[in-house]
């Protein structure tokens, strides 16, 4: 069942067409990867489908809803999650204030005027065990280590438990230890959610991704397994060849 | 959230116990020394509302004197109509000096007790609300909210004194009556005034505090860091915002009936620039990130200025200025900062640094 389904997508700045006529369908519970040569359009259509960018034409389904025109916002309570290239956690707040910002199923005003607490319990606890935060819960984002600081970002991505996952380059900066780990989150998470990651590291594409799309100046270049993908003649001419 | 912040709440409680006890204790129980007293407190009130949107989410509203303003006019519109009851017409005075002819039509609901009690907390929080509904919407933030608000109270303190045939204007509202709750004619000068107004601030701090210790306040301070990821996590920013600036200019308006209360009149300076600065200084001397504080630095600041403005009648604006640079370079977290610095150390673990600058909105 395709749960992303985009149509014709096109984003025009200025003269610039950063993502133009893009086709793109992603099953449920597909882990899929987008790889491209810098300024292929991987980030924008990020942006596009979490709302950061507004598109000049085309159309965005997601779950049988039109999102083309939602607030951001609005897309996140329909189950969209986004995790950005820079590290963005809240480096006032501390961990456990983090993933309470992040669990976010009710996120009215008046849900938050009656929450005092975050029960370290269920799915919390689940989360911060899988990150190994646990015993960090009370220490302000700012002050944990980079790879805490990224493990924190998961953590908020799995308590937001989005129905639709949004990665850029999630392992940037990662020892090599650490992007096995990451691996091997991701691979636990395919199945219940559906993902979209743009990564360079072919190591770690290798090891999670089912499908890979390749974009080029905007659109679709080639769509296949990674193998497929590695023998095709056109991706190593513009991505891979070098 | 979770953190069990044994010292706010003490705090709070040490700060109810000084001004429901201390002071009184310290100048006698003598209901005309606190009636100066009274005065700090319903101060102390609009600082904590200032406190409560720029150190929670970092929203700096410069015109919070203008909801303070409207809050006092309020009251005073009520006060005026109670002693204007012999004159022709039951007009108030000044009106008959500029020719009205007859009441307008929106004095007449002051007449009422309960309308303007709602309407001293309700009016600020509703042109809040309109002022934060166009500018959140538009996803204005940082110092073009305090440009907008500052501009705002100009705007709005001009209109009171141009229109003086139903304002009063330049002299404001004069010789008014005391207000009479039911069973009881309010005497500023009593003991029971003191603790009406006590009261109230200490009402005021515990909502505040409520909110900015629930999820709101989280929300509130994920916003003041990096307000479009809070966005991608499905909160309505905007929603957020325009609430605390509603409920901030809320309690402005009520510290404003108070202080109309305390002083017997309302005047278009207490909606003027230097006043609203004012109110900024003193949260920057106590610490802008917490409420209490915020009203402690209200306190201390115009105790000084009580004892001080007398010794360097014209010097005393220029202390102010000095003290709040000084605060600004070496205190920018304000007494609040240097609080906790203090029991940090008395633990025995320097963690908290008073001169870190918390990050702007």
């Amino acid at each position: 069942m395709t749960v992303l389904d985009i149509q014709n997508l096109t984003v025009q700045f200025g003269g610039l067409k950063a993502v133009n006529g893009l086709n793109l369908q992603v099953k449920m519970g597909e882990l899929r990867c987008l790889l491209g040569p810098n300024g292929a359009g991987k980030s924008t259509t990020l942006d596009l489908i979490c709302g950061k960018t507004r598109a000049t034409s085309g159309k965005i389904m997601f779950d049988g809803t039109d999102i083309t025109e939602l607030a951001e916002y609005r897309r996140a309570r329909c189950g969209i999650g986004r995790k950005f290239q820079v590290p963005s956690v809240f480096k006032e707040l501390t961990v456990i204030e983090n993933i309470e910002i992040a669990r976010s199923r009710r996120p009215g005003l008046w849900a938050a005027l009656s929450t005092f607490r975050t029960p370290i319990r269920g799915r919390v606890k689940d989360v911060l065990d899988r990150v190994s935060l646990v015993e960090h819960i009370d220490t302000k984002a700012g002050n944990l280590s980079h790879g805490q600081t990224q493990w924190l970002e998961i953590a908020m991505l799995l308590a937001q438990d989005s129905k639709l996952i949004l990665m850029d380059e999630p392992t940037a900066g990662m020892t090599i230890q650490e992007t096995l780990k990451t691996a091997e989150i991701f691979n636990s998470l395919r199945g219940e959610h559906t993902i979209i990651v743009v990564e360079h590291d072919m190591q770690f594409v290798r090891q999670v991704a089912q499908r890979v799309t390749v974009m080029n100046q905007g659109s679709v270049l080639a769509d296949g397994s990674i193998a497929e993908i590695e023998a095709d003649a056109r991706v190593k001419a513009v991505y891979l060849g070098h | 959230m979770n953190r069990t912040n044994k010292y706010d709440f003490l705090g709070y409680i040490a700060f109810a116990v000084i001004i429901l006890l201390g002071v009184p204790f310290l100048l006698g129980f003598d209901g005309f020394e606190l009636n100066t007293f009274a005065r700090y407190l319903a101060l102390a009130m609009v600082a904590m509302a200032l406190a409560l949107s720029w150190g929670t989410a970092g929203l700096l509203n410069l015109g919070q004197a203008a909801t303070f303003g409207i809050g006092s006019y309020v009251m005073a519109m009520h006060l005026k109509l109670a002693a204007s009851t012999n004159n022709p017409g039951g007009m108030p005075d000044f009106m008959g000096w500029t020719n009205v002819e007859s009441l307008p039509w929106f004095w007449q609901p002051f007449h009422s007790l309960t309308v303007t009690l709602l309407a001293g907390l309700l009016l600020p929080a509703a042109v809040a609300g309109l002022m934060a509904a166009f500018m959140f919407r538009g996803r204005i933030t940082g110092v073009f909210v305090a440009i907008i608000t500052l501009a705002f109270m100009v705007a709005l303190q001009l209109v009171f004194i141009e229109e003086q045939r139903f304002t009063g204007g330049q002299n404001g509202l004069t010789g008014l009556a005391p207000l009479s709750l039911p069973g009881w004619t309010v005497d500023t000068y009593s003991l029971s005034f003191y603790y009406l107004v006590a009261g109230c601030l200490i009402v005021a701090l515990l909502l505040g505090m409520l909110v900015v210790r629930s999820k709101v306040g989280l929300v509130l301070r994920a916003i003041r860091e990096d307000a479009s990821r809070v966005r991608y996590f499905g909160y309505d920013v905007a929603s957020y915002e325009t609430f605390v600036f509603c409920l901030s200019a809320a309690i402005a308006g009520w510290a404003g009936m108070l202080y109309t209360l305390v002083l017997e009149f309302a005047s278009p300076t207490y909606m003027s620039v230097s006043f609203s600065l004012a109110i900024v200084i003193w949260c920057a001397v106590g610490g802008r990130e917490s409420l209490v504080w915020a009203a402690v630095g209200a306190i201390l600041v115009n105790l000084a200025e009580g004892r001080l403005s007398d010794v360097f009648v014209e010097g005393w604006l220029l202390i102010l200025g000095l003290v709040f640079i000084l605060f600004v370079i070496f205190l920018p977290r304000g007494l609040y900062g240097l609080a906790l610095a203090m029991v940090d150390r008395l633990r025995g673990a320097p963690r908290t640094d008073a001169t870190l600058p918390v990050k702007e909105g």
